[in-house]
């Protein structure tokens, strides 16, 4: 094809999209209604991720030492702990870190700072802060320091009891993180369902608009166009109608997303959906726009396969 | 340059538009084609437009059997035919001139040759004033002229008119006809489908008569009897 075909297939697809003028309006709502669909399963997905991640960061076990504990000791535990598949990260927290994050916390609050004068003495264990790679692998984890050899450097809280605290309580996170799981995969699944009936109404739209020109295809080829003459401008009003989509469906996302952070900014520990769009803006776009031009071009594309054949 | 061997055409067991058509036009031939409404005539210049296909028997153009080219070639054979439609056929979406210059932008001919081309045959057929009216705003004969305009700017080796002075009066009609003489006269082919016994007798030229889907009259200085 040389430039100057080119050129005017670019034309005519810009052309066409300005004379269709109430039905190019028609076709670029719907499809944008479509990518909003799809907009809302993928920042509801990332949010969702980060929700998930964010919670599982906040899943650790605190194992305190008893005071007279041997430091090399204690290293030597956390070593060993990395070593185990289960665990993500483990800590050290040092006696006189314990003290000094204490005090830090409480500055300023008299009563707390005389507590501490008359001990005297730090009163503080040294503790390794052990994250896990997921919730459930909490057990295998308590079980590794309970029982270990290092069973004895660990501090009691009772006689029997080893002081190993759970910041969040096992049970809950587990079954908070399989609500979460469940919600995303129900979400995305009902959006996804939902998102298809979109696209079905974007092809009906668009191949409405192209089967009120097939009159018009059938006489271009009988004047001699060829098949990719005439398909061209079709295909250019596509990515017309997904490039616009895609701006409107952007931009429609600031001030839906803004609203719903402010509402949801509570709920998951300050996690903040309108953020994680700021801050993903560019790979939204990107993929939004690659959803509306496909859905433009792949739309016009077959709704034009059945009316080039005379 | 085209023959047609024995043709049939079929829409449905009700409707048998051509039966049994042969007969062969030589270049630079110009050919009337006569019948009552419903004769089959514009069936048979579909057909060589390969807009249809016929039941059986084959068109040949040029000694290319026109049904059995390609996709990709077809283009090509309908760029050699220049073709004005019963019905004319204008895009509804764009103005006289651009209709007009489609088939040059199709066949990718450079803007200036387009711009050149095209005034002149809006000139030739008086339609000059409104070239930047859109279809709805033309009146049937203005229709008519836009659609033999955009016919003869291809320049091509043989013009197909399907009734193309039904809308026009008769000054016009004796316009139109002494122009498809002119062409005729500088080399290329015609096939005129008409009902107009006034203009098939004065051009005293090849007539096929059909009658019911037959050829039954095959005349070289033919008059109109039906
Ligand atoms: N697409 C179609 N489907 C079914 N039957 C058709 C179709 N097109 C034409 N016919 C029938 O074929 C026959 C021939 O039609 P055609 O249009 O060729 O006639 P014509 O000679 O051009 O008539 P007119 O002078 O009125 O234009 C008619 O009986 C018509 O009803
Ligand atoms: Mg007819």
């Amino acid at each position: 094809m040389d430039r100057v075909t080119f050129g005017r297939i670019i034309k005519g697809g810009f052309v066409n999209f300005f004379r269709n003028g109430v039905v190019s309006l028609a076709t670029v709502l719907v499809i944008s209604l479509t990518m909003f669909m799809l907009g809302s399963v993928l920042v509801g997905g990332i949010f969702l991720n980060g929700v998930i991640s964010n919670l599982e960061e906040k899943v650790d076990i605190t194992a305190y030492f008893k005071l007279d504990t041997d430091e090399r000791d204690i290293l030597e535990v956390k070593s060993n702990l990395e070593k185990l598949p289960d665990v993500k990260g483990v800590v050290f927290v040092s006696r006189d870190e314990a003290l000094n994050k204490f005090l830090e916390r409480h500055k300023g609050d008299e009563l707390y700072m005389k507590t501490i004068e008359i001990v005297g003495d730090n009163p503080f264990p040294a503790s390794l802060e052990i994250q896990a790679v997921d919730p459930s692998r909490f057990e295998a984890i308590s079980v590794f320091l309970e029982s270990g050899r290092f069973q004895n450097l660990i501090d009691e809280k009772s006689p029997g009891i080893k002081n190993i605290s759970y910041r969040l309580n096992q049970s809950v996170i587990d079954r908070l993180s399989v609500i979460l799981r469940t919600i995303k995969l129900v979400g995305f699944g009902i959006s996804l369902i939902l998102a298809l009936i979109a696209l079905m109404v974007a092809y009906n739209t668009v191949r409405l608009a192209i089967y009120s020109s097939k009159d018009e295809i059938s006489v271009m080829q009988l004047v001699g166009a060829s098949r990719s003459f005439i398909r061209g401008p079709f295909l250019v009003e596509g990515v017309i109608h997904g490039v616009i989509s895609a701006l409107f469906t952007i931009v429609a996302f600031y001030p839906l997303l803004l609203w719903a952070g402010k509402r949801t900014a509570g709920i998951f520990g300050g996690i903040d959906i309108y953020g994680y769009y700021v801050s993903y803006i560019w790979q939204i776009s990107f993929i939004l726009l690659l959803v509306g031009i496909a859905i433009g071009v792949l739309s016009s594309a077959l709704a034009m396969r059945r009316y080039l054949k005379v | 340059m085209i023959y047609f061997d024995n043709v049939s055409k079929v829409y449905s067991p009700t409707s048998i538009a051509l039966e049994d058509v042969s007969f062969s036009i030589a270049p630079k031939e110009f050919v009337s084609i006569v019948g009552r409404s419903g004769a089959g005539k514009s069936t048979l210049l579909k057909l060589l437009l390969a807009e249809e296909s016929p039941s059986s028997g084959s068109v040949f153009f040029e000694s290319h059997n026109i049904h059995k080219l390609s996709r990709k070639e077809l283009p090509f054979l309908r760029r050699k035919m220049g073709v004005v439609f019963q019905d004319y056929r204008l895009l509804p979406h764009r103005t006289a001139y651009e209709n007009v210059a489609f088939a040059l932008e199709a066949a990718g001919k450079s803007e200036d040759d387009i711009a050149h081309d095209v005034q002149q045959v809006l000139e030739l057929v008086g339609l000059m004033d409104k070239a930047w009216h859109f279809p709805h705003e033309l009146s049937g004969g203005e229709k008519q002229r836009a659609a033999i305009a955009r016919a003869l700017v291809v320049a091509p080796e043989v013009v197909i008119a399907d009734e193309p002075t039904g809308n026009l009066d008769p000054m016009n009609t004796w316009e139109i006809v002494r122009l498809l003489e002119k062409i005729n006269d500088l080399g290329t082919t015609v096939i005129l489908a008409t009902h107009d016994k006034e203009i098939i007798n004065y051009l005293k030229r090849r007539v096929l008569t059909i009658e019911k889907g037959k050829l039954v009259r095959d005349e070289a200085e033919g008059r109109y009897v039906l």
